[in-house]
């Protein structure tokens, strides 16, 4: 006898986020990343649409990490000091669709770059690649305030993702984002109240609801991830019941929570049980990512390109397949 | 050790105290009023007093600003005694404590409202559906002297007439009325009156005196609240009430809730001072009373209260420690009929205190009053009482059932943890206007004296106005706007009421960030406990037919305003009863009927508690609500705030 599939009928969608803007769209970008879009739950291909795959967006800084593990350097170790190099590399020989540059060297006590130097930055990163942008600041409130509405007049056009609102520091960003017509990053610590708050004040400014993305905060593999996991479902839960205030795509922090934990950067010396460090980081970063892609991320920003090919393959064979697939 | 003399001002008393006791222990001692909103901790800056003359030593405070320092101006609870002293006590620490003008009782009990909202507080009360038989009834004998064929004693001859008069099963008498009574029948011809009071299941014979006084039979009915005490004369021959008079709680001054004061108590001496501070301010009431209707207080024969739990273990000084502790235990909350006079209050000596059941050790017998006046339990349809006020109460319930919970709003909109907020009296703010575009602000005071700071209900008119003009964002930060009123401050932005021109003190009256923070927070807790407490019970507030504000602050509320900055559901507002205060209602129901007050009894046992502390969905449902109106603004639908 044939089983019926007990389908559940969602009554709207998730917004679709358009980033970058190519020649005709007044940018410069060779093509648009759309994200969002879903109307069900993840992967529940027979219960609604799913127009969009979740992509990766690789995660460049302005300055050299001094912290990132000796693995997760690797990669990239002839680059680290020149961003425009680490850019290329990524699109070049990684085929990253999507950058997003962390402007860590803006903050107060690592380099405190000037917000004209890091404006400038953006610009020749823009000239040099031709793949959309997501700029994320320091996380310093106030440096944030004087660097992103540079950054983002610098990008004018180029519908870039600029982040991150926070609750209490959004004004400034929102009204940057307003003028120069992108996208904006709201943050809420893994609480969908706060989310749900902040995307009523950021559109209260005038600023559409469609044109946010919803940084949920996450935790990597063993630090939360299943807090990560309820919160963005229940998000989802309520934006497809109706809820246009929650109805943004995610973007999730991956590379840098799951390169945060001890698990992944520890070296064998350290724990020779654990195996080597070069295969666990990896490992760390691509199942909290995949994780993640399973909770409703729309955007994962990575670090380390064999984490994000390992992705990029689970998210191709994700979505090729218009069945609920099957593990292999 | 010396003592000096310390000389308080305006007051003018003089009063002895040992060298190195505090300003406000010497103001205390002298029955002189200051602010003390945190019980003495030097945190709350309320307490500020202008030393004229004489040497103190005192610790430093932020709450004490360097031009402040150099007119001599200290905290009292922060500064010791060195020599005699002049100490002066500013306007701003001393709201007029000793009584409500008549005026403010009426608006207190009658309630409040804007031209728009002129709504009268309904005495929900007024419902004859008790048969009167008051707490004590006297009753004129006429006895048939003894004879050789009736030779039955004087005590069975006076059950026997009272019993062909009244049915009453059972009865007791003290001793000290049997050792008086075979003289005193003799000498009055045997025509005496008796006082027979209900001594829970039993009938007392509390007093018995020569010829009739059956006319003169008196009694009290109290709210005894954590920050307003009210009294009330009434007749019990014929139910009418004959005076009512309020007056702070001076509890007060060793902290402004409950909790604070429970602490307080565990301190050496520590409920003495509570109990004697509450049973001070009663008798001041009850000799006012008495005195304005020239009755002799001989003839107030019993007296009824009702307040939250720790108000009644204070008021019979029974220790409230256990009350703060896991697992919460009242030492009783059903407490006998007792003689008002062991615990202090000056009635009749042999006059009965009762006190209204309650329900927890947090949903005191000031609940159970309230639902039975607002005769909840009487109504078919789902009905929600809300207690305004610094542990807010909220009843759910009708004929099938009553669920009640409590939430610690905290005091912001009793005029607490708030910088310019002041208790509703004389000179506070309670209605609010702010006009569009220009931001100037129209108000009324209480009383129509010189502003002297904001009370809850102005609170909510300016929250409500500053949404509406726009000058607040939803998640209760004042923008950046041009305009002589809003200017950056020491708590953050905020926005000028009234400036210091216009004010009884020497400074502006502003609403700050961090008060907004405040209030936003009491509003959340009341009205996530609201809605907790309906989704528990699975149902939703349209569900709800009748809903029941109550409260000193309660009878000021503008109903639509309190709604547009969440603090009430958003349903129609003819659903919504001002029923002013409630719990001194229910307690003159109690004091005039026998029934009542088995309702009472009823209602406390039925009614179920449910603890928010320990429901995970509270936390939820109050992140949500900490938003103006509320994170889910589909619950708000009338409300269209830009």
């Amino acid at each position: 006898m044939a089983q019926e599939l007990m389908l559940e009928k969602w009554s709207s969608a998730i917004s679709v986020v358009n980033i970058g803007a190519t020649k005709e769209e007044g940018g410069s970008r060779s093509k648009v990343i759309k994200v969002g879009g879903q109307a069900t739950l993840p992967f529940l291909f027979p219960e609604g649409s799913i127009p969009n795959k979740p992509v990766i967006a690789f995660e460049i800084w302005d300055s050299a990490p001094m912290d990132w593990p000796d693995t997760l350097k690797q990669p990239f170790a002839d680059v680290l000091n020149d961003p425009l190099k680490w850019a290329k590399k990524c699109v070049d020989d990684f085929k990253a669709e999507l950058l997003c540059l962390k402007l860590q060297g803006a903050h107060p006590d690592s380099g405190d770059k000037k917000p004209d130097d890091e404006a400038e930055l953006v610009e020749r990163i823009l000239k040099t690649v031709d793949v959309p942008l997501v700029i994320l600041g320091c996380g310093d409130d106030a440096k944030d305030n004087l660097v992103l509405p540079a950054c983002s007049e610098a990008a004018k056009g180029e519908c870039c993702l600029i982040g991150s609102a926070v609750q209490d520091n959004y004004k400034t960003l929102v009204a940057a984002v307003l003028a120069d017509g992108h996208n904006i990053v709201a943050e809420s610590p893994i609480d969908i109240n706060i989310a749900k708050q902040l995307n009523i004040l950021i559109s209260d400014m005038g600023l559409s609801v469609e044109r946010i993305v919803i940084d949920p905060t996450i935790g990597a593999l063993g630090y939360g991830l299943e807090y990560a996991y309820s919160i963005m479902e229940r998000a989802r839960l309520a934006a497809l019941s109706g809820d246009k205030m929650m109805a943004c795509p995610f973007i999730c922090k991956v590379g840098q929570e799951a390169w945060r934990a001890k698990e992944a950067k520890a070296k064998m010396t350290e724990f020779p049980a654990w195996g080597p460090e070069a295969e666990r980081g990896i490992a760390w970063e691509a199942i909290t990512a995949t994780a993640l892609i399973q909770s409703g991320a729309d955007i994962l920003v990575m670090r380390h390109p064999a984490a994000i090919e390992k992705v990029n393959k689970y998210i191709d064979n994700l979505m090729t397949n218009d069945k609920i697939p099957m593990s292999k | 050790m010396g003592k000096f003399k310390i000389t308080f001002y305006p007051d003018n008393k003089t009063i002895e105290v040992e060298k190195g006791k505090t300003i406000l222990s010497a103001a205390i001692s002298a029955g002189v009023y200051i602010n003390s909103s945190c019980g003495g901790d030097g945190v709350c800056g309320r307490c500020k007093v202008i030393v004229k003359r004489g040497q103190v030593v005192s610790q430093p405070s932020g709450r004490i600003k360097p031009e402040e320092r150099k007119q001599g101006i200290y905290l009292a609870c922060l500064t010791t005694i060195q020599s005699d002293l002049e100490v002066e006590i500013p306007a701003e620490s001393r709201i007029d404590m000793d009584k409500l003008t008549q005026d403010e009782i009426d608006l207190r009990l009658k309630g409040l409202f804007s031209e728009s909202e002129d709504v009268q507080a309904q005495e929900s009360a007024g419902k004859e559906i008790f048969s009167h038989s008051p707490l004590a009834t006297k009753l004129y004998l006429e006895l048939p002297p003894p004879n050789l064929e009736d030779k039955i004693s004087d005590l069975e001859r006076l059950y026997r007439q009272i019993q062909r008069i009244r049915e009453i099963p059972i009865m007791q008498t003290g001793l000290s009325n049997i050792r008086h009574l075979g003289e005193l029948l003799r000498n009055s011809d045997w025509k005496v009156t008796v006082t027979l009071g209900k001594r829970n299941e039993t009938t007392e014979i509390v007093l018995i005196e020569p010829g009739d006084t059956s006319v003169k039979n008196f009694g009290l009915a109290f709210d005894i609240g954590t920050t307003t005490i009210s009294g009330q004369l009434v007749d019990l021959n014929n139910k009418k009430i004959l005076g009512t008079k309020a007056t702070y709680n001076k509890q007060a001054s060793f902290g402004s809730d409950v909790i604070t004061r429970i602490i307080y108590a565990q301190q050496q001496d520590g409920l003495e001072k509570l109990h004697h501070t509450v049973i001070d301010s009663m008798n001041q009431i009850i000799r006012e009373l008495v005195k304005e209707n020239n009755i002799d207080l001989n003839n107030v024969n019993c007296i009824l209260c009702a307040g939250n739990t720790t108000m009644v273990h204070l008021l019979l000084k029974v220790d409230p420690t256990y009350i703060r502790k896991e697992p919460y235990i009242a030492t009783a909350n059903f407490v006998p009929t007792t003689r008002a006079a062991e615990s202090g209050i000056k009635i009749n000596p042999r006059g009965l205190l009762s006190c209204v059941p309650g329900v927890s050790s947090y949903v005191g017998g000031d609940i159970t009053a309230g639902v039975l006046s607002c005769a909840i339990e009487d109504e078919e349809d789902l009905c929600l009482l809300i207690d305004v006020g610094t542990n807010g109460e909220v009843v759910l319930g009708s004929r099938e059932f009553l669920i009640s919970a409590a939430a610690s709003a905290g005091p912001a909109f009793e005029g607490s943890g708030v910088a310019c907020g002041v208790r509703a009296g004389r000179g506070a703010i309670q209605k609010v206007k702010i006009a569009a575009k220009t931001f100037e602000v129209s108000y009324d005071t209480i009383g129509k004296a010189n502003p002297v700071g904001i009370c809850g209900s102005g609170y909510i008119d300016i929250l409500s106005g500053m949404l509406e003009t726009g000058i607040l964002d939803k998640d209760g930060k004042i923008k950046e706007i041009s305009s002589k009123r809003i200017r950056d401050g020491e708590n953050g932005r905020e926005f000028v009421i009234v400036f210091k021109e216009d004010t009884a003190s020497s400074s502006d009256i502003v609403i700050s960030e961090v008060d907004i923070e405040n209030i936003k927070r009491a509003k959340a807790a009341i009205y996530s406990a609201a809605i907790t407490l309906v989704k528990h019970m699975e149902l939703d507030f349209k569900d709800i037919k009748k809903i029941f504000i109550a409260g000193g602050f309660g009878t000021y509320l503008n109903i639509d305003n309190a709604i547009k900055i969440g603090l009430l559901p958003d349903l129609e507002r003819e659903r919504f009863i001002f029923v002013g205060n409630s719990s001194l209602a229910g307690a003159r129901q109690i004091l005039l009927s026998y029934e009542a007050m088995k309702r009472a009894n009823e209602i406390a046992r039925k009614m179920s508690y449910f603890e928010l502390s320990t429901e995970v969905k509270y936390m939820d449902e109050y992140m949500a609500a900490l938003f103006f109106p509320h994170t889910d603004l589909a619950n708000f639908p009338s409300i269209k705030i830009k």
